[in-house]
């Protein structure tokens, strides 16, 4: 379970003002909401990437923020993170890349093979041929399957939390079903919570148990796809119409 | 108006001098206790046997190895010149040893560790500040933590401990190719024997030189991987984050190798 409790954090100008959020135990969960809103400074202070200036996220009970020294180390063996940009390693080839998702104690007790083994798992999990790009460096892979390695990385380790900065952004309609699928596959048999931030709402609403919309610096709605659907605020539903106009020139294009 | 400026007790002018000073004083506070932090640290990672020998032998093959040719040119350089210069100037009013005292001294107390020391923040600092800057603004080093990873660890250590080993064999280097360059140039230029130039060298050689030169390049091969390294990890902004984050760093390390350098003599040669 993840806890958002009162998050404030300003850069030159306050992005988040106060956000309060829980995201249930084996829950799948949709976070939308405007271009530059704070969705990644949010996802970010899970891990303590970010600091918040007031606030504090708890994650199953342990806080992150302000827990006695060594509980920060233990909230990161849980969680594993999608970068919205994949932030792969430049200096290190695919195979490297990914066997960082391992954690090192494990590492060090796992034989060579076993370590390849669960690397060359990861990447037939995300649609990736091993074979052909295990030896390769990222400046050498198109910009959706260097996305596919990070999320290959961020699973590898078997987290119990996954947080995904849209992981379908900048995906065909093919890997998009395939990331959906898998997303899904881990909540549903490995119980893994998933907090997703995406700008595909209507693969959000479809696929998440429940949804939140971050704007103006708090959560401006937070309940079920089907309570978001019928929201009354004028602000979700301007940001729905937008993404169902924006969805359908989408299609209309490709 | 004229009333005004004279009823206020402190011109502002003044006023912002101070502020401006205040402002440096605190900038400067901050960089020396984040200086420490990371030094701190680093000596933790290296400790806890949390740095990997392979990365510390990776970072001492691109420090060491790589820049040989660079510090040979250099160093060769100085020891001509210095060898000409000091022939042109002792012409006639001392023994023509001397020279061999002047060209060795020169190289090993101050050209060797100074002129070495500022050739790497070129190529190492540099690179250093620009490679870990990059991997910042990339949110690579975000994702090094989000994996239970150091960066600490990882990035900073091998370069601050392949600083300290390079720096020293690198000045011992560039001693011994400037002080052959400045023999072979006092023979071409003014028949000095390689005998005679030895004896003014041998003549007034003390041992401390040597430890004084090399205490130089240990300091500076700390010097350079800390700031670059504290510098690259707190780039901010894009590409261009990165260039201007790299040219205050080549500044701030030729500053602290300059005053460093010439905080020597006072300190060491009492
Ligand atoms: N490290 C940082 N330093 C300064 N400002 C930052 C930093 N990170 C984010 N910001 C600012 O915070 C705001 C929110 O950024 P954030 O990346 O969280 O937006 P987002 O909701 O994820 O948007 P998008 O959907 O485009 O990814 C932006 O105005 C951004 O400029
Ligand atoms: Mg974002």
């Amino acid at each position: 379970m993840i806890r958002y409790i009162d998050v404030h954090k300003a850069f030159d100008i306050p992005v988040l003002s106060g956000v309060d959020m829980t995201v249930e135990t084996g829950e799948m969960f949709a976070l939308f909401g405007p271009s530059g809103t704070g969705k990644s400074v949010l996802l970010k202070t899970t891990l303590a990437l970010i600091v918040p200036d007031r606030g504090d996220v708890h994650v199953d009970g342990i806080s992150v923020h302000h827990g006695p020294p060594g509980s920060l180390e233990q909230v990161r063996r849980k969680i594993g993170y999608v970068f919205q940009h994949a932030a792969l390693f430049d200096s290190l080839n695919v195979f490297d890349n990914v066997s960082m998702g391992l954690p090192e104690s494990e590492i060090a007790r796992m034989s060579r093979a076993d370590t390849a083994r669960r690397v060359w798992e990861a990447l037939e999990i995300v649609n990736l041929e091993p074979r052909e790009i295990l030896a390769k460096l990222p400046s050498e892979l198109s910009g959706g399957m260097k996305k596919r390695v990070g999320i290959a990385r961020a699973i590898v380790g078997r987290p119990e939390i996954l947080l995904w900065d849209e992981p379908t952004t900048g995906l065909d309609p093919v890997n998009t079903a395939a990331v959906e699928r898998l997303i899904k596959r881990l909540s549903g048999e490995l119980e893994v919570t998933s907090l997703v931030v995406t700008h595909d709402v209507e693969g959000g609403l479809l696929m998440c148990d429940r949804v939140a919309m971050l704007s103006g610096g708090t959560l401006r709605f937070c309940g079920t796809p089907e309570e978001f659907r019928n929201c009354p605020d004028p602000v979700v539903r301007a940001f729905v119409d937008r993404a169902a106009a924006e969805a359908a020139l989408d299609m209309a294009t490709t | 108006m004229k009333r005004l400026a004279v009823a206020h007790p402190i011109p502002t002018a003044v006023v912002g001098w101070f502020a401006r000073i205040g402002r440096a004083y605190r900038i400067t506070l901050e960089h020396a206790g984040a200086l420490g932090m990371l030094t701190w640290d680093s000596f933790v990672a290296v400790v806890r046997l949390r740095v990997r020998f392979r990365d510390v032998l990776t970072q001492t093959h691109i420090m060491g190895i790589q820049s040989l040719p660079i510090v040979f040119v250099t160093a060769s350089l100085a020891g001509i010149v210095t060898s000409q210069q000091g022939g042109y100037q002792l012409i006639s009013s001392s023994p023509r040893y001397v020279l061999g005292t002047l060209v060795v001294q020169s190289v090993v107390l101050e050209l060797g560790p100074l002129l070495t020391a500022i050739v790497l923040v070129g190529r190492i600092g540099a690179r250093i500040t620009a490679e870990l800057g990059t991997m910042v603004v990339s949110e690579q080093i975000d994702a090094f933590k989000s994996l239970g990873r150091d960066p600490v660890a990882i990035l900073a250590a091998p370069r601050i401990i392949a600083g300290l080993i390079t720096m020293p064999l690198l000045v011992g280097f560039a001693d011994v190719v400037g002080i052959y360059a400045g023999m072979l140039m006092a023979d071409l230029d003014g028949g000095l024997g390689k005998e005679t130039f030895f004896y003014g060298a041998r003549l007034f050689w003390h041992s401390w030189d040597l430890f004084y030169g090399f205490s130089k390049a240990v300091v500076f091969g700390f010097v350079i991987p800390v700031i670059s390294v504290h510098m690259g990890l707190r780039t901010k902004g894009g590409a261009e984050g990165v260039g201007l984050q790299t040219t205050q760093a080549v500044m701030f390390m030729i500053l602290t190798i300059l005053i460093i350098d010439a905080l020597f003599p006072p300190l060491m040669l009492q």
